[in-house]
């Protein structure tokens, strides 16, 4: 899809350009988010919590702004081939990038809803290791996304079944400990791992969204991204 | 609200229709290895392909590429120029069209023409229609005829009253259907347009689309277009066409890529081929 630069078309790829930018740079918003939320949750921080709320509303009018430039552009310069591709893929990477702040913003949200809880060091550990994974697997998805890597999706793959195995002990441990936590914040905590684990899982997705880019096809078996809410 | 978006269904972004397997069809067309070249002069080297029957095939690609003349093969049209010279091979339904026994002319009535600047014949609109069968000894009933090949056309109901008005008083879009209809009046098997919408304005070009998507259930179009989205809306396979420039400034076309229009416009294979439908002219 790169293009040597010439004259003929400079407008529209910068535009493109542009839209790959911000895109890029929403997406740092939202791992810069879910550090936020991250942190909120391990240390019980309440304000750090409702800052990651109305860090999403920044969020939000990005993305929205983004897709309708997309739309714009689609519109406008009739794209084939690889500036199709682009275009196409991008509204899909702009919302797998929305989906994920907003779950990153669900997680503040639980917390503040149950006024903060004190977690036993098991899930403590637990959950610092998983969002830490998630986290770096969607920057992973981001530098993949940034560099039109095209060849990344099948490491990033890889990489979410170390937050999909996490995911399943902490799931174990709440349940070790329930007693212990209460229901409420049991079953708030269960909500947090499902959603690192799809956070993770859009990381995978945003990888294959880059390799259709890039050679035309998915990973997989040539439709739509493997990774959906099920 | 108004409109339609797409059903979840067709959300689903599918690679290229076309990755569904083909029916296998006899090609009417086989060019094997062709070259024409003017005075000496290679204007298109080596190009081998296939024409389905009842498909469009757009011919694509730069000034210069040979894409008309590669056309103007297909029904012997460079006969007429005295320079020109064919190597290599075409082959329609299966015989030599350039083979010692074939007659040119019945050639040019079964692979009929539509040229860029409608070109009307000085007389009615009738006669238009009427006369090339009438001198080629047609039997059945004229009136008939005119009715017909006016009507797949997609004319009658804008002619029907004026048969006898004189025909180059018909706008241009009216004109280009006019002589797509005396194409047909032939019963060719083929019609073959040279840029047969770049002098019209959008909606006699969009008319003129959508008459080629009903004629290609009769008939088999080859068009040679500039017009990238013609080709993309209106053709089943696209061949683009690219020109070499030799040290001493000869210019020679070549063939680059032949496929599926969904393929050639979602993921071409060539690089240069992506570079001019994205019209990234280097």
């Amino acid at each position: 899809m790169r293009h040597p630069r010439d004259d003929t078309r400079h407008h529209f790829d910068e535009a493109l350009d542009a839209i790959l930018r911000g895109t890029v740079e929403l997406g740092a918003l939202v791992h810069e988010n879910l550090h936020r939320t991250t942190e909120a949750l391990l240390e019980n921080e309440l304000d750090l919590a409702r800052q990651a709320l109305e860090a999403d509303d920044e969020i939000d009018a990005r993305y929205v702004a983004l897709e309708h430039r997309v739309f714009e552009v689609m519109a406008r310069q009739q794209p084939v081939a690889g500036d199709l591709r682009f275009l196409v893929a991008m509204t899909r990477v702009l919302y797998e990038i929305e989906r994920s702040g907003d779950l990153a913003v669900n997680a503040a949200k639980g917390l503040i809803r149950r006024e903060g809880y004190v977690l036993p060091a098991d899930i403590h550990s637990l959950l610092a290791r998983m969002s830490r994974e998630a986290a770096q697997l969607f920057r992973e998805g981001l530098d993949a996304l940034a560099d039109l890597d095209g060849a990344a999706s099948p490491r990033i793959e890889a990489a979410d079944d170390v937050v999909d195995d996490l995911v399943g002990d902490l799931y174990t441990a709440i349940a070790q400990s329930s007693g212990e936590l209460g229901f409420d914040i049991a079953v708030e905590l269960s909500r947090v791992g499902r959603y690192m684990e799809r956070i993770a899982d859009h990381a995978v997705n945003i990888a294959e969204h880059v390799t259709f880019i890039v050679t035309g096809s998915f990973p997989e078996d040539g439709t739509v991204a493997s990774k959906d809410e099920d | 609200m108004t409109g339609t978006g797409p059903r979840p269904e067709t959300r689903r972004f599918e690679v290229a229709e076309s990755a569904a397997p083909a029916p296998a069809t006899e090609p009417l067309f086989t060019l094997e290895d062709l070259s024409v070249s003017y005075g000496g002069f290679l204007a298109v080297g080596g190009v081998s392909m296939d024409i389905r029957p009842n498909e469009i095939t757009a011919f694509i690609g730069p000034s210069g590429c040979g894409k008309t003349t590669l056309l103007r093969c297909l029904n012997r049209m460079n006969d007429l120029i005295e320079s020109a010279r064919v190597e290599g091979s075409v082959r329609y339904h299966g015989v030599d069209l350039y083979g010692p026994r074939i007659d040119p002319v019945e050639v040019r009535r079964r692979i009929g023409m539509v040229f860029q600047k409608a070109n009307p014949f000085p007389k009615t609109i009738y006669e238009n229609i009427a006369f090339g069968p009438r001198v080629a000894g047609y039997r059945g009933d004229l009136d008939d005829l005119v009715e017909e090949s006016l009507t797949r056309a997609a004319l009658w109901d804008e002619v029907k009253g004026k048969l006898d008005e004189f025909a180059p008083a018909l706008s241009g879009g009216q004109q280009q259907r006019l002589c797509i209809a005396r194409a047909i009046a032939t019963s060719p098997d083929v019609v073959l347009m040279d840029e047969p919408c770049s002098a019209l304005d959008p909606i006699a070009t969009l008319k003129i689309e959508e008459l080629m998507m009903q004629l290609k259930e009769d008939y088999t179009i080859v068009i040679v277009t500039h017009n990238m989205q013609q080709a993309a809306r209106v053709s089943d396979r696209t061949a683009f066409f690219t020109v070499d420039v030799k040290d001493e400034g000869a210019r020679t076309g070549r063939l680059v890529e032949f496929d599926d229009t969904g393929v050639i416009f979602t993921s071409p294979r060539e690089q240069s081929t992506e570079d001019y439908i994205t019209g990234r002219f280097g």
